[in-house]
């Protein structure tokens, strides 16, 4: 309390705000019953846990199953504490209760530390003063985002405290009704029982123990563990492998119907007259509904019918004069010009905003040996879930249901409400599973417009599902980004100084605009995400200015897998690459040079490299003849990976064979899933290198479909192979930090097989 | 009209029932067999496969006019949960799925391979699988694959 109360009044302003809004201690976190709603038979614990009457555990489930692989992992950490068999804990929806918002995403968000002031144990002040304060505003606003891979961050310590007390209660249940030592009474499978021979099941004791205090609540000791750690099997693998997976697509509700859409096919743009009868004239159609921009959608159409193809069929059938954006066409190309220019003359003049600098520049900058300059850029992409955009709603009586598949459920419902006309209460909104997400259902647009649809359906469900073709027209994209990296490097060939000069939009900003406007202020502060990956670049180098130049290209742009690192990192991972080459050494010992302070990296390093027999590093394997490696570290998340890419020439295009990865992510929950995850962030991230990339001219995006949006498929995959630290620190992210690596390590791999450097992507040849 | 779908006849509502309505459409919107999704509706990502006559096809592309005295299997009854199909049991030891999305439409492909092929080479598995997997379980469920061959 001492060290707070000091903290805060060190705060100013802020600190005053976080005093008057009272203090929270984390135990409060694992919340009250009331909560969590109980049903008949069922007792709560705490705001996580309630007991069924046939002893199962009852979690209440607060992020969104989209592939990551959440569900299962969180019911693990409750699985442990509560000493019951996976299979025995039962997920129910949490409710709209702020104790199931997201800290983490928020406190890693939004003061932007240098992550050598973050490192656990070793806090600077005002690393931990900033953290410290944005969690209480975190908590606070409880918002629920599922994103940032953050989820096991997050609840790591809350699920496990909150399992570990329901625990507590129940022992101590057993303890008071058998009239024997808590000590003695043993816990298996959920079975409780004393060596004298009593013995009951969670549910016998319940009720009781809903009214036993907590006592003393420790934690399991690492070693005690049996199931975190372990590759348990995914509790939703069977339902995902026989098509009885409820997506949000595969609601069914009585009477329901179905609504297509038609955005003005320029970004921004809005639609004049329209001519609907062609498309009432057409069978199983029902009526033509007029959206506007909903959660910062473009304007568009919506056409209701019976079946989806019904509705799909009148919308193309719609005539309708399109009007361009009032500030003009969009065209990516002129785009792309306008970054660099900001980003030369930001390098130029030491503009844009330095999210990091150190050290004296211009003086080592005379006393550097030689000077590498390199201009890199990436384009915009699309997300393309493989679940299509979609939404069904009711608004009935005064009251909206939402079926969502939602990152963001409590902005689905301020949306809807505010759709309605309603108060907040009076929606509700349920989550199903995600198709993908990938950060494209952070965004809620899609619930905007089917809560309008739903206005003019006389209290009738409608399910509003986005073709493909407007789901890669109207996408929130990948900022397109222009970065200008310029090193002086000294005698033995190492940098002293290194420039980075970014220009690009901004994510953040916007998302607050369109999703939480109370938020947004009134001039943008900068956005983290866009020099994510460069201003914390880990390799120590004496003297930095790592700045960013925020634009405002008009182009919606919105959270993409892995966000700024998505790009940053192939652009310092190559140039890291280039300055190696420059000074005539392998890139694998020029990053280890350069990582001396750095041993966790390292060690991640150079296990990549000796799982990949690299040259001098553990059984160096040779390659097969026309095939070349390339390497690339990064740290994202909160967790460090590197990956060995090794690569050849086929048909005159880049071809990946296997790419060796390896990972510290602190404690691993379950290591099955972090290899799932990070093999599909390694093929999502090789579809952007080899692939990806939106074109937009005269307003429109020119990709339509997966023929011009091409994505790698089987025949393109790679053997992808996952080794792990073992750490005993807390865990890191998991779910996006295998995509930051592989374009830089693939395009370090093609300079070796062609002496080009690609600066460009995607990766062309 | 009728359609027989998973081993039975089914009526669809004649004013809807237009020849030329996609089988995934009658399916999903009038059957309510959600199992088989809608990912392009061009068929370039395979998520919407079906069998027909025992072949693999992509329903988004198929109208019900052409269905007509055809067998529809969807993946509703590739297996049941007492016995199911040595793929599905193989998609579960291999943890292949992750949002799952795309799979109903995967494993329908491979079953349809398998029946006709029963050890294919990985680039017959690479020729017959061109399945769109955004989350990339690629690697996964071509183990799969070998593994119930």
């Amino acid at each position: 309390m001492k060290r707070r109360a000091l903290l805060v009044s060190g705060l100013g302003a802020a600190g005053a705000l976080v005093v008057g809004w009272g203090l929270l201690p984390p135990r409060e976190r694992i919340g009250a019953v009331d909560a969590l709603p109980v049903e008949a038979g069922e007792v709560g614990l705490n705001g996580w846990i309630k007991i069924a009457a046939d002893g199962a555990v009852m979690l209440a489930m607060n992020r969104s199953e989209m592939g990551q692989g959440t569900h299962t992992a969180l019911a693990m950490l409750v699985a442990e504490e509560l000493d019951v068999a996976l299979a025995r804990v039962r997920l129910v929806a949490a409710g709209a209760d702020r104790l199931y918002g997201n800290v983490v995403t928020m406190v890693t968000g939004f003061p932007f530390f240098h992550p050598r002031d973050t490192e656990p144990g070793r806090e600077t002040a005002p690393a931990r003063a900033g953290q410290w304060v944005v969690a209480k505003i975190a908590r606070e606003l409880g918002i629920n985002v599922t994103g940032g891979s953050s989820s096991v961050v997050d609840a790591w310590d809350v699920l496990r405290l909150a399992a570990a007390t329901a625990r507590a209660r129940l022992v101590g249940a057993a303890s008071i009704a058998w009239k024997q030592p808590a000590g003695e009474i043993v816990v298996v499978d959920g079975v409780v029982s004393h060596p004298a021979g009593s013995s009951a099941h969670y549910g016998e004791l319940a009720r009781m123990a809903a009214a036993t205090p907590t006592g003393e609540v420790r934690l399991k000791r690492r070693e005690d563990w049996r199931l975190i750690g372990t590759a348990a099997p995914r509790i939703d693998a069977a339902a995902k492998s026989d098509g009885s997976a409820r997506f949000g697509i595969d609601i069914r509700l009585p009477g329901l119907l179905y609504a297509a859409i038609r955005h003005c096919p320029m970004l921004g743009g809005s639609a004049g007259a329209v001519d609907v009868a062609p498309a009432l004239a057409l069978a199983g159609v029902e009526r033509v509904v007029r959206l506007g921009p909903y959660g910062g959608s473009t304007a568009a159409l919506a056409v209701v019918g019976r079946t989806w193809w019904h509705a799909q069929r009148g919308a193309a059938a719609l005539k309708v004069e399109w009007q361009q954006r009032p500030a003009g066409a969009l065209d990516s190309d002129a785009v792309m010009a306008h970054l660099e220019e900001r980003a030369r003359a930001a390098a130029s003049g030491g503009g844009g905003f330095a999210f990091h600098s150190r050290g004296d520049l211009v003086r080592a900058d005379a006393a550097a040996a030689q000077h590498v300059e390199q201009t890199y850029r990436a384009p915009y992409l699309a997300h393309a879930t493989m679940e299509p955009i979609n939404c069904t709603a009711r608004v009935a009586g005064g009251k909206v249901e939402v079926w969502a598949p939602t990152q963001v459920p409590g902005l689905a419902r301020a949306i809807a409400a505010d759709v309605a006309g309603v108060a907040e209460a009076a929606v509700t909104v349920h989550v199903t599973y995600l198709g993908g997400g990938f950060g494209r259902r952070l965004d809620v647009d899609f619930v905007g417009q089917a809560v309008r649809i739903a206005l003019e359906t006389g209290g009738r469900p409608v399910q509003l599902i986005w073709s493909r073709e407007e789901d890669l027209g109207h996408d929130f994209y990948r900022p397109a980004a222009v970065t200008i990296l310029r090193a002086g490097l000294g005698a033995d060939g190492l940098p002293q100084t290194l420039r980075i000069t970014s220009a690009g939009d901004a994510i953040t900003p916007r998302w607050l605009e369109r999703g939480i406007p109370a938020l947004a202020g009134p001039v943008d502060t900068p956005d983290k995400t866009t020099s994510e990956g460069l201003f914390d670049q880990i390799y120590a180098i004496p003297h930095q200015r790592i700045a960013h130049v925020a634009t405002l290209s008009g182009v919606p742009v919105g959270y993409w897998r892995s966000v700024g690192h998505s790009h940053n990192a192939f652009f310092v991972e190559s140039f890291v690459d280039e300055l190696a080459h420059a000074a005539g050494r392998d890139p694998l010992d020029y990053r280890l040079a350069l990582l001396a302070d750095a041993p966790r990296h390292a060690a991640v390093l150079r296990l990549a490299a000796e799982r990949a027999g690299w040259p001098g590093q553990g059984r160096s394997r040779p390659l097969a003849p026309g095939r070349a490696r390339g390497v690339a570290l990064h740290e994202s998340f909160g967790s460090i990976v590197a990956q060995v890419v090794e690569a050849s020439i086929e048909g005159g295009r880049p071809r990946v064979h296997r790419v060796v990865c390896a990972a510290d992510i602190g404690s691993v929950v379950n290591p099955g899933i972090v290899a799932q995850q990070i093999e599909g962030a390694v093929i999502f991230a090789l579809s952007a290198a080899l692939h990806g990339h939106i074109d937009i001219a005269g307003g429109v995006v020119r990709q339509t479909n997966f023929p011009s949006y091409p994505v790698v498929r089987l025949a393109e995959a790679p053997v992808v192979e996952t080794h792990l630290v073992d750490s005993t620190r807390g865990p890191g992210g998991v779910g996006e930090i295998g995509t930051p690596p592989l374009a830089p390590a693939l395009a370090n791999a093609l300079f070796v097989l062609t002496g080009k450097r690609l600066r460009e992507l995607p990766l062309r040849l | 009209m009728e359609i027989f779908v998973n081993g039975a006849p089914r009526h669809l509502p004649d004013d809807l029932a237009d020849p030329t309505l996609p089988l995934l459409w009658a399916l999903r919107d009038l059957l309510g067999l959600t199992g088989t999704k809608f990912g392009c509706g061009v068929a370039a990502c395979g998520a919407c496969t079906v069998h027909l006559d025992g072949e693999a096809a992509r329903s988004c592309v198929v109208p019900i006019g052409a269905v007509r005295g055809r067998r529809v299997v969807t993946i509703e009854a590739l297996g049941s949960a007492e016995a199911p199909h040595p793929l599905q049991r193989a998609w579960v030891a291999h943890q292949v799925p992750q949002c799952g999305y795309c799979q109903s439409g995967i494993l329908m492909a491979a079953a349809a391979l398998l029946a006709r092929n029963r050890r294919p080479s990985d680039a017959e598995i690479d020729a017959a699988i061109d399945n769109v997997c955004r989350c990339g379980t690629y690697p996964r469920l071509r183990a799969a694959i070998r593994s119930a061959a």
